[in-house]
Formats: C-alpha cells, sequence, structure tokens
C-alpha cells in the first residue's frame, strides 16, 4: 500500500548520514588504488605472512574455545537445574564488561615471573627459587585463552536466546530415537541454532581482529599491531591504510556471514506446536561438573581480573585515584555522554523515518550504518584522520588545524562504532509502539514533529536510556580509535590504562581499569534484566 | 454539491499486485449525516475509511472535504490537516497520557482548550476518570475516551471503524444509545464502518453496503 509522504524534508537526512558516515571507510578502501610504497615491499616480504599466519590462528584458536564455551554454558543453564545455577544464567555474561585489552594487563600481571599468582604460589610452596610455576601467558596462546574468556559471552547470549526458542519435543523426539542427553546437545541442540550461532561466532572474530590492546601487550604481530607500526614507527600513513584495507575485506567477509546468518535466524523460532522446556535437575557429580564448566569462564573472565585489580588498588591505598584520574574519568565520561546521545539521535531519527516509510533508503542506511560496529576502531581512525586533513587543507589555511586532532573526530568515530547498539534498542522500542498510534495521533492534528516528540520520543524512553547507557559504556572501552584520534594530551580512562600497561606500571592501571570495567557493568546489568524478563516469561 | 461535507468521486484503489479493492466509488456525505458502510471483512470498508482519513492515497479519484480538494491523482492534503475524527476497534488511546491529556491531544488549536476535553469527558460519562491513564480504566470506559478524543477537535467528519465490535452486548447497547444522542446534538457528521446491520439501522440515515470494491446504497429496513 502506498502511504503518504508529508514532509520532504525528513528525507534528505538518511543521504546526508550516509555520505558523510561512509566517507571514513571509503578513503581507507580508496588506497588500494594508491601508490604501493617501499615500505610496502617490505612488509610483504617480512612480516605481512605474520600478520596473515597469527591473526587466522588467533581467530581459529578464539572461535573454538568461545564455541565451546558459549553453546556448553548455555545449554547447561538452559535445560538443567544444579547448584548455583540463577548466579551462573547471568553471571556468564559480567566477563563483557572486561575488555580484552585489560584481561591481558591483569593475566601479566598475574602470571608473569613476579606477578601475584606466581609470587603467592612460590610462597605456599616454599619455593625460594624465583622461578615462574605458570606457563608465559605473553604468547599467542595466552592470547587465545584472553579473548575467548571474554568473548565467549557473544556465543553464550545468541545460543542461549535459540535454546530458550528450542521446543522441547524436538529433544524428546531425539531421546526417543535413541540419543543420550550428550548426543543430544550436539547432534539436535547445536544445528539447529546453527545461524544463531553462527552469528555470534563472527561477532567473536570480528572483535578479535578488531583488538589492538591485548595484542600489542602480548607482543603478537597481527593486521592492528602492523597497521599502527607502519602509521606510527613508518610515518607511511597510506601503505597503514593499505594494510588496514586488507584487515578490512576479512572483517567485511565476516560481517557478510553474520548478516546472512541473522537472515537465516528463522529457522531456529518456535513454531506452533512449540513446547516448553523441561528443566531437568543435575545431582551429584554431573551437578558438580555443570557448576564447575559454567563457572570457570565466570572467574577467569571476570573474577580474576577484578581480583587482581583490587589487589592492585589496595597494596597502594588507592593512592591512584587521584585528580588526574578524575580528570580522566571526566573527559571520558563527557566524550560517552556526547557521543551517547548523538548516535542515539541518529538512532532515533532513522527509525523515526523508517516508521514514516518515505522511502526505503532510511532502512538500507541503518542496516549499512550498523555495519560499522564490525568496522575496527583502528581503521575507523586512519579513515577519520584521513578525511580531516583533507578538510582542514580544503577549507582552512595550510598552518590551521581545526578538525583533525580535535574531538570532532573521536566523537565521529564513536557514532560510527556503537550506531548498532543504539540501533538495536531503539529499534526494538518502536517494534512495541503500535502503528494504530501513529495513526490516531495524525489524525488529531499532529505532524511530524509532534508526533515524534509527543508520541515516540515519551514511550521510547526506556530504549533512549538503554542506548545511551550502551554507548557510553562502549565508548569508556574503546582503545585504538581513541589512540590515535585524541587531541594531545587529551587521556581517556583506556587511554590511560594503555599508557600506564605500556611502561608496565599495572598498579597505576588499575584505577582507570576499574574505572572501565565498572562502566561497562551498566549494559550488563540491563541484559540481565531482559534475561531475568525473559525466563520469568518462559516460565509462566 | 451544496451542504456536503464530503464528496467522493469515482475513486479506485489497488493494491501493489493490481488487483482493485475500491472501484468507482461515488459518496456525497452531507452536513449533520450519518451514514453506514456494510460488508463483509476484507471488502475494502477499512481501506475507504483510512484513505479519506489520508492515512492511505487512493489510485485515482478525488476526495473533496468541505467543498476543497483533499486529495487526487496530483496532491494529498495530509491526515493532520484535514480535521477528520477516527475511532478504531482497539480504540489507540496514548499509554502514556492521562485521560484528560488524551482528550485534549486534538485540540491544542482550538480556543477555550481547558474547557473543552472536560464537556466531552462529561458528555460521555468518563469525567471522573480524566486523572487516570489508559490501562487503569476498562474497555468499555476506553471506547467512551476514544469517542471522546475523536469529537473533541470538532471533525469536519468523523470516522467510526467498528468502534463497538470488541463490547459485550449490554456495553454496546448502552454506548450506543449515548453515543446516537451525543453525535444528534453536536450535529455531527459520521460515517460508521459495521458489519452489524442492526448497528447501522440504528444509528444512520443512509447505509451503503460494499460490495465487491462497489459501494451502493441500501434502502433502510433491508436486512441483506
Amino acid at each position: 500500500m502506498q502511504k503518504i509522504s508529508v514532509i520532504k524534508l525528513w528525507a534528505v537526512i538518511p543521504y546526508l548520514v550516509l555520505a558523510v558516515f561512509v566517507l571514513p571507510i571509503l578513503i581507507v578502501i580508496s588506497s588500494i588504488f594508491g601508490e604501493w610504497s617501499e615500505n610496502w615491499s617490505h612488509i610483504y616480504e617480512y612480516v605481512l605472512f605474520d600478520y596473515i599466519y597469527n591473526s587466522s590462528v588467533l581467530v581459529i584458536g578464539v572461535l573454538f574455545v568461545a564455541f565451546i564455551v558459549g553453546t556448553t554454558s548455555a545449554w547447561l543453564v538452559t535445560n538443567y537445574r544444579f547448584p548455583g545455577k540463577d548466579f551462573l544464567e547471568w553471571a556468564l555474561i559480567l566477563p563483557l564488561a572486561v575488555p580484552s585489552y585489560i584481561l591481558a594487563y591483569t593475566f601479566t600481571g598475574l602470571f608473569d615471573t613476579y606477578g601475584t599468582a606466581n609470587t603467592m604460589l612460590r610462597e605456599l610452596l616454599n619455593y625460594e627459587e624465583q622461578i615462574s610455576l605458570f606457563p608465559n601467558v605473553r604468547n599467542i596462546s595466552g592470547a587465545i585463552i584472553v579473548f575467548s574468556f571474554t568473548l565467549y559471552p557473544y556465543v553464550y547470549l545468541v545460543t542461549r536466546s535459540a535454546f530458550l526458542n528450542q521446543s522441547q519435543s524436538m529433544l524428546e523426539a531425539g531421546r526417543l530415537l535413541g540419543l543420550n542427553n550428550i548426543q543430544v546437545f550436539y547432534k539436535i541442540g547445536i544445528p539447529i541454532i546453527r545461524p544463531a550461532l553462527i552469528g555470534g561466532l563472527m561477532l567473536v572474530a570480528m572483535e578479535t581482529l578488531s583488538d589492538f590492546g591485548a595484542v600489542e601487550h602480548f607482543a603478537i604481530q597481527t593486521f592492528t599491531t602492523g597497521i599502527f607500526r607502519t602509521w606510527y614507527g613508518m610515518y607511511d600513513i597510506q601503505t597503514a591504510m593499505q594494510l588496514a584495507s586488507m584487515l578490512l575485506i576479512f572483517i567485511g567477509l565476516f560481517l557478510m556471514l553474520e548478516k546472512y546468518s541473522r537472515q537465516n535466524a528463522k529457522y531456529t523460532t518456535k513454531s506452533s506446536t512449540f513446547k516448553p522446556k523441561k528443566v531437568n535437575t543435575l545431582k551429584g557429580k554431573s551437578a558438580l561438573l555443570a557448576f564447575a564448566f559454567c563457572f570457570i569462564p565466570v572467574f577467569v573472565g571476570f573474577i580474576l581480573p577484578i581480583s587482581e585489580l583490587f589487589v592492585w588498588m589496595y597494596s597502594y591505598n588507592m593512592d591512584y585515584f587521584n585528580e588526574k584520574f578524575w580528570e580522566t574519568a571526566t573527559n571520558t565520561i563527557f566524550l560517552g555522554i556526547i557521543s551517547a546521545l548523538l548516535c542515539s539521535l541518529f538512532a532515533l531519527i532513522i527509525n523515526f523515518l523508517i516508521r514514516l516509510d518515505i522511502h526505503n533508503l532510511s532502512r538500507v542506511v541503518s542496516s549499512f550504518l550498523s555495519l560499522g560496529y564490525g568496522v575496527p576502531g583502528l581503521i575507523l581512525a586512519v579513515g577519520i584522520v584521513q578525511l580531516f586533513v583533507w578538510l582542514d587543507r580544503y577549507f582552512f589555511t595550510e598552518s590551521e588545524i581545526i578538525l583533525t586532532g580535535s574531538l570532532i573526530g573521536l566523537i565521529f568515530a564513536y557514532i560510527i562504532k556503537s550506531y548498532a547498539l543504539s540501533n538495536s534498542a531503539i529499534e526494538s522500542g518502536y517494534e512495541r509502539i503500535s502503528i494504530v498510534l501513529d495513526e490516531s495521533a495524525r489524525t488529531l492534528n499532529t505532524g511530524n514533529l509532534r508526533l515524534l516528540s509527543k508520541i515516540h520520543i515519551p514511550l521510547l524512553k526506556t530504549s533512549l536510556l538503554t542506548s545511551t547507557l550502551i554507548v557510553v559504556s562502549e565508548v569508556v572501552k574503546e582503545l585504538p580509535a581513541t589512540l590515535i584520534l585524541r587531541p594531545f594530551n587529551f587521556e581517556t580512562l583506556a587511554v590511560s590504562t594503555y599508557i600506564y600497561a605500556a611502561e608496565e606500571r599495572m598498579i597505576q592501571a588499575s584505577a582507570p581499569a576499574i574505572a572501565i570495567v565498572l562502566v561497562g557493568l551498566i549494559p550488563i546489568i540491563i541484559l540481565t534484566k531482559m534475561i531475568r524478563s525473559s525466563s520469568i516469561g518462559r516460565q509462566r | 454539491m451544496k451542504g456536503s461535507v464530503l464528496e467522493i468521486q469515482n475513486l479506485s484503489h489497488s493494491y501493489e499486485n493490481g488487483n482493485y479493492t475500491l472501484e468507482n466509488i461515488d459518496l456525497v456525505v452531507n452536513r449533520g449525516e450519518i451514514i453506514s458502510i456494510i460488508g463483509a471483512s476484507g471488502c475494502g470498508k477499512t481501506t475507504l475509511l483510512r484513505i479519506i482519513a489520508g492515512l492511505e492515497k487512493q489510485s485515482k479519484g478525488t476526495i473533496k472535504i468541505n467543498q476543497s480538494i483533499a486529495s487526487d491523482a496530483n496532491f494529498s492534503t495530509p491526515p493532520e490537516n484535514r480535521n477528520i475524527g477516527l475511532v478504531v476497534q482497539d480504540r489507540a488511546l496514548f499509554p502514556h497520557l492521562t485521560i484528560y491529556e488524551n482528550v485534549n491531544f486534538g485540540i491544542r488549536r482550538l480556543p477555550n482548550k481547558i474547557d473543552i476535553p472536560l464537556e466531552y469527558l462529561k458528555l460521555f460519562k468518563v469525567e471522573k476518570l480524566s486523572k487516570k491513564y489508559p490501562h487503569e480504566i476498562s474497555g468499555g470506559e476506553q471506547q467512551r475516551v476514544a469517542l471522546a478524543r475523536s469529537m473533541a477537535p470538532n471533525p469536519n467528519i468523523l470516522l467510526l471503524d467498528e468502534p463497538f465490535n470488541a463490547l459485550d452486548s449490554r456495553l454496546k447497547s448502552e454506548l450506543h444509545n449515548e453515543t446516537k444522542k451525543i453525535l444528534k446534538e453536536k450535529n455531527s457528521t459520521v460515517i460508521i464502518v459495521s458489519h452489524d446491520i442492526e448497528e447501522a439501522e440504528f444509528f444512520s440515515d443512509k447505509i451503503y453496503k460494499m460490495d465487491n470494491g462497489q459501494l451502493a446504497e441500501i434502502s433502510l429496513m433491508t436486512k441483506n
């Protein structure tokens, strides 16, 4: 049915947003058609293979561990009752609050020769020799553990939700056909949720490839560390962009797979013959094993790093919560709130345009902007710097640097990175507002602006708040883009943590790191509430 | 035509697949007249109301409101500028606004706007609920509020799409009597869409039957 478009002015917005947001990425990709310098020959000859090999081993390893941990824990908490299950059901998402680079810092702080864990164990065993009792974590295996235990919640969240939607009848049919509990899990449970599972795993792959802080700390040569070194070590932004383009191609493949798997997600939705889950009670050894399997990821991904951070913090009487810390925290919160408000505003406008159904472009723009989540912060930063340098040269004199190195670039990068999060919060809010309300408002002398301000915004209050909080926590954690785009001498909590950790001043890093984790807990609390309500809904 | 509030000429509407849902509709509704459109589910009654309200655009034909063109092949007045009231079966009250605020919502451009919502809330006997929210009142009360809200802006024409459908027979009969009294008292111009011939006969000066996308007047007291 053809609907009526009212104010054509609204129709221009998606074009503008699309053009502005796509430019930095286009600039990076365009480097492929530029000159290939001598530095490129050097990289090609000596390090490119390492970048590809290390990045691939890292991604494959992380995907494997995250798959095992994420799916098994989700299966256990969805299908079984065992001691601690209610706690673990939501605690399993806690590691999302800990950025990979912070887990990496605490890992070295714990397991290096003079780390907390080694010292404690030596004292416990009365070892006088200063040897390391734990294996070295500053290698690719250590990085795989770090990424797996901070990123498995992506797999846990999607698979848990898909498992909840599985009908008990299917699983019972499996049992009647001769499968035991474990066979039902991998022969029926997992294959049925394949689309959702692939989606979750692709997010893990993208996050792993995008990371800079953890691999840099473990001195592993990957694409991101390569891009950073080419730019800051060789001062060759063109080659850095060419490397970034290669990484972008990999990320693009994962993004396409993720999108494709989401299109097929209805594969897992419940049918009219849906029979809710029957939760079996585990006892004895089985209950203990289930508890241990679900507790270990929470312990490694959350309890261990948090404990180490608190040990560091208290051992110095919290001296590092000083004036500098508060200044850094204020900078971060300021940036977070501005970016979150702008991001929520963009998502609101784009979703409002989709609602008005002026033309399909808004929908295309929204899906395109949502892909920004997968673009590594480092690549965005490279593109934005190039764009701003060009804008400064074009609009101002050679000596004037207005946009480059300003907060605008940072906020711009945060919005592109976080749009998907805002969009999903506001999109789901809009889905709950009946279109009949819009039509009633229209017949009551209500134009677009009034519809938005008097009906949609009040009804979307919770979604807008959720969107703002999630983006704030994402901005607080963001490291690579912040590191490159921040104005001179401007520090955020993530940058501050990185700088201290790079200088091996781990104790000083504890104050900003704890603040990051605490802010990161905000979306976890929101997610927990959602998980709780979904569980209650299921039980009814 | 002189005195007409709504004039529809040669209106047709088709879906994207090209199938016509409305075909060459002609209709004139005069001031103070109440007409009913009856017909089977899916025959296009609601689509016609939505087109009159401006929520959808017809494929061809002209709609005039108060002798001015509201919509034709090249032009369409947006719904918010047509001053047409619409009440639908599920009431569509704004859940975040109180009953008073709901009724007040459409009358911001009228003078004496403070008195108007109260006047309509009294007319529909829901003035005591003015501070409550829609979820705090019963279905029958919600329907009274929806009627009050749509009439409060003094619309050119009031469109009622199966407004009493979700009510039980006792409530329906009570609300029928009260609503008809108020509509006549206010000299409202009304189109009621219904599948209930008795309801149509109770309210209407004229009854039209929609069949295969075409509209034909039937005489009152004809029950088929």
